[in-house]
């Protein structure tokens, strides 16, 4: 953490322990995407989900005032979240079983297909060359129908991979953060980030290929 | 150090690429990224397109707080302040 | 130490991007970078390496502070650019790119088997540059006679460049 960041946080600290309200209300609305997100990597109907995210920031009112800065607020509020999250998920007998945050199986970033085959010449090579999204013009990923198929696509994820992706590159949480939140090893975070963005991408290449 | 690898494919790089992003790739196979990348046009702009496709990730705007949940937390905040 | 370095045609580093200054009369300023044990600090190549990193143009650079030698490039916590090496131009990468894809060629036809699906590949690359070409050479001399032979094959590529650029 730098300390820039450091000194915001302990600026927003002061505020929230103050009772400024518009401190609380935007800190809720900043985090709200990413925690439904990983509530959801942990219970199956979003309902519950929301619930758990409301319960959260009732945890994060009790214990604010004996909260000592060791982590981040964002990781100590996430670690809150997973724990509230993991408790209603055990309890909902009809709900996804724990999400294992180890990365399963295989998953291929790009089809093999697209890869001259291991007996011909240039093994391992393109076929052919993707298209070149560096002449596209700038607003072409940032259209609306652009991010649609993008939130479309991180919402269709697997739980976990969703989880990562979310707290990652939409929330902007760095790796550290995300481990010690979730409780997952830096080599688990980044293999489900890999497939994460792997997914993303190839929707994207189909969107603006198609 | 002679049975070492001297280069890598097209299809090792898609999956090395965000361990390359995150710094987390070991020296030698770095290296060995960089120089694949160095002569291959396809893997330069893949590698281009994974970036992109994390900022544009990035521009996602993020759900908003339902009113109901967002008043129901005010008033927990409220209580809070009061206690 | 000397060493040389390959930076894009406007004077970027390929990887980094990073704007170098260019000497101009006499050598550009330091630039310092602290060299980390993976990656950082100014990167640059020995005559050996050169193949490896071929890009559009060629300079001089002079290393000092901390120097580490890495397998393939040298790494260094200080740097200038001392001149460009203006043999490097055009005419010296076409001719580079012809003489590989002529070993290519010989490479692959001398092969035991000869290699025609390999040898396929040569002409169409033509037009990605140098750096493609020179791999091409060597892994053909790979596919025919192991990594020995692709080693071999990248040292003849350096020998030739700092003959013909007079390194």
């Amino acid at each position: 953490m730098t300390a820039a960041v450091g000194t915001q946080e302990t600026d927003l600290l002061a505020r929230l322990r103050a009772g400024d309200e518009r401190a609380f209300t935007a800190l809720v609305d900043r985090n709200y995407g990413t925690m439904l997100a990983v509530a959801q990597t942990y219970v199956k109907s979003r309902a519950v989900a929301e619930e758990v995210v409301q319960e959260t920031w009732l945890g994060v009112l009790k214990g604010l005032d004996r909260f000592e800065g060791r982590s981040s607020l964002k990781t100590w509020i996430f670690s809150i979240l997973v724990n509230v999250a993991k408790t209603r998920g055990v309890r909902e007998a009809r709900s996804v079983p724990y999400a294992s945050l180890a990365p399963e199986g295989e998953e291929a970033a790009v089809e093999p297909g697209r890869f001259r085959r291991p007996e011909t010449s240039f093994p391992g090579h393109w076929q052919a060359y993707p298209r070149d999204w560096r002449g596209l013009p700038e607003e072409a990923l940032l259209e609306r129908e652009t991010l649609a198929v993008v939130t479309r696509t991180i919402e269709a994820l697997p739980p976990a991979q969703r989880m990562v992706i979310t707290m990652r590159d939409v929330a902007g949480c760095t790796a550290e953060e995300v481990c010690e939140a979730l409780d997952v090893t830096d080599g688990n975070q980044r293999v489900l980030l890999h497939r994460a963005r792997s997914r993303v991408r190839a929707a994207l290449e189909r969107h603006l290929d198609g | 150090m002679d049975d070492a690898a001297q280069h890598i494919t097209c299809q090792e790089v898609v999956e090395l690429v965000t361990d390359y992003l995150e710094s987390a790739l070991p020296a030698d196979e770095a290296a060995l990224f960089e120089q694949h990348l160095n002569f291959c046009d396809g893997c330069v702009i893949y590698v281009d397109q994974i970036r992109r496709t994390v900022a544009t990730v990035g521009h996602i705007r993020e759900e908003d707080v339902p009113d109901e949940t967002r008043e129901k937390l005010l008033t927990a905040f409220r209580e809070w302040k009061r206690s | 130490m000397i060493a040389y370095k390959f930076l894009r045609a406007d004077g970027t580093s390929v990887f980094t991007s990073f704007r170098w200054e260019l000497p101009a009369d006499g050598p550009g300023p330091w630039v310092e970078a602290p060299v980390e044990p993976c990656r950082s600090g100014v990167h640059a190549c020995r005559i050996a390496d050169l193949p490896l990193w071929v890009s559009r143009s060629l300079f001089e650079i002079e290393l000092g502070g901390e120097i580490v030698e890495d397998r393939t490039k040298v790494l260094a916590s200080r740097a200038r650019l001392l001149r460009r090496v203006d043999a490097w131009d055009d005419r010296a990468r076409d001719e580079y790119v012809r003489m590989c894809a002529d070993r290519a060629h010989e490479l692959a036809r001398t092969a035991s088997p000869p290699l025609p699906d390999w040898e396929r590949v040569i002409e169409p690359s033509i037009r990605e540059g140098p750096a493609l070409l020179g791999f091409i050479a060597a892994r053909i001399a790979e596919a025919a006679s192991g990594v020995d032979a692709y080693r071999a094959e990248r040292a003849r590529q350096s020998a030739w460049l700092a003959d013909r650029l007079a390194l």
